[in-house]
């Protein structure tokens, strides 16, 4: 089968949280990554499968910047390098597990399968809100029985929301969408739309003790950064009661996507807020995100099992697609580039006939 | 009119010029970054970007910088009598610490993967060929360049050159005469891609030599239009239908399918409007393509999927496009 996503991408491996002293086993891009901490805290990413035989490393144990295979006690080193074995004084010659370039930003762990030596050449997204005090984040993560492109191009396009969870969309989402402007770079697509004023969801003016009844622009924004996270915001101007000036009380959602194999996605969500950021709200907003996330997750699983099942056909798109088109265009030409098939248009036709 | 409901416009920007440096005789390295210091968008090796000179006046230059650098862009500029004066005005009014409007990056030349590569440059189509250089050196593929020019002192980025050896040959026509395209391209060679950049003398005889080779082998830029033979008995007219759109138009002689889509309202990216830059590009559904473009090669002009629709037009009598 034809490869539907790109393998020269940084996509997210773990939480830095999960990555510790502890080996954590993954499964990335149809294989198996083990990953841990050394002494001195930097994160590893190793080929979580023993040269002797095909047992998990991180079915192992740590010793110092080691990892142990539980079954042969084979020992690699952080480079991957085979380091002792318990049978005999000579390591075998060659003797070694592939080990993934790593980029700890403090909260995510992400990693580079593909072509190591472009690791250095393709910047890693940075995503700043994560770590900023002004704001608060809840999330979650869970695998989605879909195939990566589903998810992006579910991403692509909101206005799915209000059909699929009325509870949370914004009243604005249920009238007809104002124009949709979309800017594309090689490797990018933004887009955004300004709602005029509106009121917004109750349960966000409750949150931010504002009347309900009020009405306020809205404005959403998404950008495809790279195959491995979507970011995107909702924000809602408001002008404060200290005439400090209008200011927008923002949901930015993250989104990171990791293909586990082809029809198998690690999905990776984090709602972040610049407004009532007190422990309260996080309350009320996990089990509202959630829900909206599982719908998602259980649509795009049947939308992959309708594939799998009847195969693709040419789809119907409207012009609040022309984000979602735009990405798979990106998607295509990656997956042409590095997979060495000799133009991208050739390849393009290649994926639709499939 | 129908109303727009959808604008699909690139990445624009005002940058400011961090550095003007003169890098050959007549040629102009400009650093390019954002006023406040942000990254600047991803691109990969064979990316280009409009700088955008004034009203009618934008010129594509290629990337030829490192994309594992998102602090600053660099494009080389060569000066030259053009006749609508981009480069000139790029090397008059450019200096360090000037603001251009620059739009994208995009990609009509990427570096596809491959064990072996041979890159050609003529002058100045050295540009994009650095950042490949250095992919194709990084990922340990077998690679070398064939680089022609005037004479030395014309041929740009030299110094960055010599760090890797005899895998450049530098060729300045005062000193060995013409490029001997013959001696690398005469015997067609398995898995390796044909990377050319230059004037038009060198892409037409590199394309020429590389008809035997495999198809997709080949890939080049070129920085002005083919050119075309003028149709016989003048254009005809044929109906356009837009798909997503919805709308059917007639395309009448003295319009491009570009003019039709952008008068019925329907927004699409373009940028030369001379079938250079490949912006235009656009899925094709149905009909017979008369294709005029710089940008698509013979394997992808008969497979019918797409068209620029800023040059290319239709032999049949409708045409159905992906809008």
């Amino acid at each position: 089968m034809t490869r539907t996503h790109p393998h020269n991408c940084w996509y997210l491996l773990a939480t830095s949280e999960e990555v510790g002293r502890t080996p954590l086993g993954r499964r990335v891009l149809g294989q198996g990554v083990v990953l841990f901490r050394t002494t001195d805290g930097t994160a590893v990413a190793l080929e979580d499968r023993c040269v002797h035989r095909p047992y998990p490393l991180s079915l192992g144990w740590l010793e110092g910047d080691t990892i142990v295979s539980g079954y042969s006690g084979f020992t690699y080193d952080a480079r991957g390098f085979c380091v002792h074995v318990p049978t005999q004084d000579e390591i075998p010659v060659g003797a070694r597990v592939r080990s993934f370039p790593v980029h700890d930003d403090g909260v995510f762990v992400w990693g580079w399968l593909g072509d190591q030596a472009l690791a250095a050449l393709r910047p890693p997204a940075a995503l700043p809100w994560l770590r900023d005090d002004s704001w608060v984040t809840i999330g979650d993560s869970w695998e989605t029985a879909a195939d990566l492109a589903l998810l992006h191009e579910n991403f692509a396009d909101i206005t799915h929301v209000a059909v699929v969870d009325p509870f949370i969309a914004p009243p604005v989402l249920r009238s007809s969408p104002p124009p949709l402007e979309v800017e594309v770079t090689e490797t990018t697509v933004a887009f955004s739309r300004t709602y005029a004023a509106a009121p917004m969801a109750s349960w966000q003016a409750e949150l931010a003790g504002l009347d309900p009844a009020l009405s306020h622009v809205q404005r959403e924004r998404g950008a495809f950064v790279s195959p491995g996270v979507w970011v995107d915001s909702w924000d809602v101007e408001v002008e404060p009661a200290d005439q400090s000036g209008p200011h927008a009380l923002t949901f930015r959602f993250t989104h990171a996507v990791t293909p586990i194999a082809a029809g198998r996605t690690r999905h990776t969500w984090r709602v972040s807020r610049n407004f009532a950021l007190g422990e309260q709200a996080s309350k009320v907003l996990l089990p509202i995100f959630t829900d909206y996330y599982g719908r998602v997750q259980t649509i795009l699983e049947t939308m992959q099992q309708v594939l799998d099942s009847d195969g693709p056909r040419r789809e119907v798109n409207v012009s609040a697609d022309a984000a979602a088109l735009q990405v798979r265009k990106i998607i295509r030409n990656m997956v042409a580039d590095e997979t060495g098939i000799p133009t991208r248009r050739q390849s393009r036709a290649a994926a639709r006939n499939r | 009119m129908v109303a727009t409901k959808t604008i699909v416009r690139e990445h624009e920007a005002d940058l400011v010029v961090r550095a003007a440096d003169t890098v050959a005789d007549g040629v102009l390295a400009l650093t390019l970054a954002d006023p406040s210091g942000q990254p600047l968008p991803p691109w990969t090796p064979g990316a280009h970007v409009d700088l955008i000179l004034g009203d009618d006046l934008t010129r594509q230059y290629s990337l030829c910088s490192s994309p594992g650098q998102p602090g600053s862009w660099r494009v080389g500029v060569l000066r030259t009598p053009d006749s609508r004066g981009g480069s000139e005005r790029v090397h008059t009014s450019l200096p360090a610490g000037a603001t251009v409007r620059v739009r994208g990056p995009r990609n009509h030349f990427p570096l596809v993967a491959s064990p072996r590569y041979l890159f050609i440059a003529g002058g100045i189509g050295i540009t994009p060929m650095l950042p490949m250089i250095a992919e194709a050196e990084a990922s340990g593929a077998d690679w070398s360049l064939l680089y022609g020019g005037r004479e030395r002192s014309s041929m740009a980025f030299l110094d960055e050159l010599a760090g890797y050896g005899d895998k450049v040959t530098v060729a300045p026509q005062n000193e060995t005469g013409m490029l001997d395209l013959a001696a690398v391209l005469g015997t067609p060679q398995p898995e390796t891609l044909v990377y050319c950049c230059g004037p038009e003398g060198l892409l037409g005889a590199v394309e020429k030599l590389c008809e035997d080779w495999p198809p997709g082998a080949l890939h080049l830029e070129r920085f002005s239009a083919k050119p075309q033979e003028a149709a016989e008995g003048g254009e005809s007219s044929f109906e356009l239908v837009l798909e997503r759109s919805g709308l059917t138009l007639e395309v009448p002689p003295e319009k491009s399918v570009l003019d039709v889509i952008r008068g019925a309202g329907v927004s699409v990216l373009a940028s030369c409007l001379e079938g250079v830059c490949g912006t235009c590009e656009t899925e094709v559904i149905d009909g017979d393509v008369d294709h005029r473009d710089s940008v698509l090669n013979e394997e992808e002009r008969a497979s019918n999927e797409f068209m620029m629709v800023c040059v290319s037009r239709c032999k049949s009598a409708r045409l159905t496009l992906d809008l």
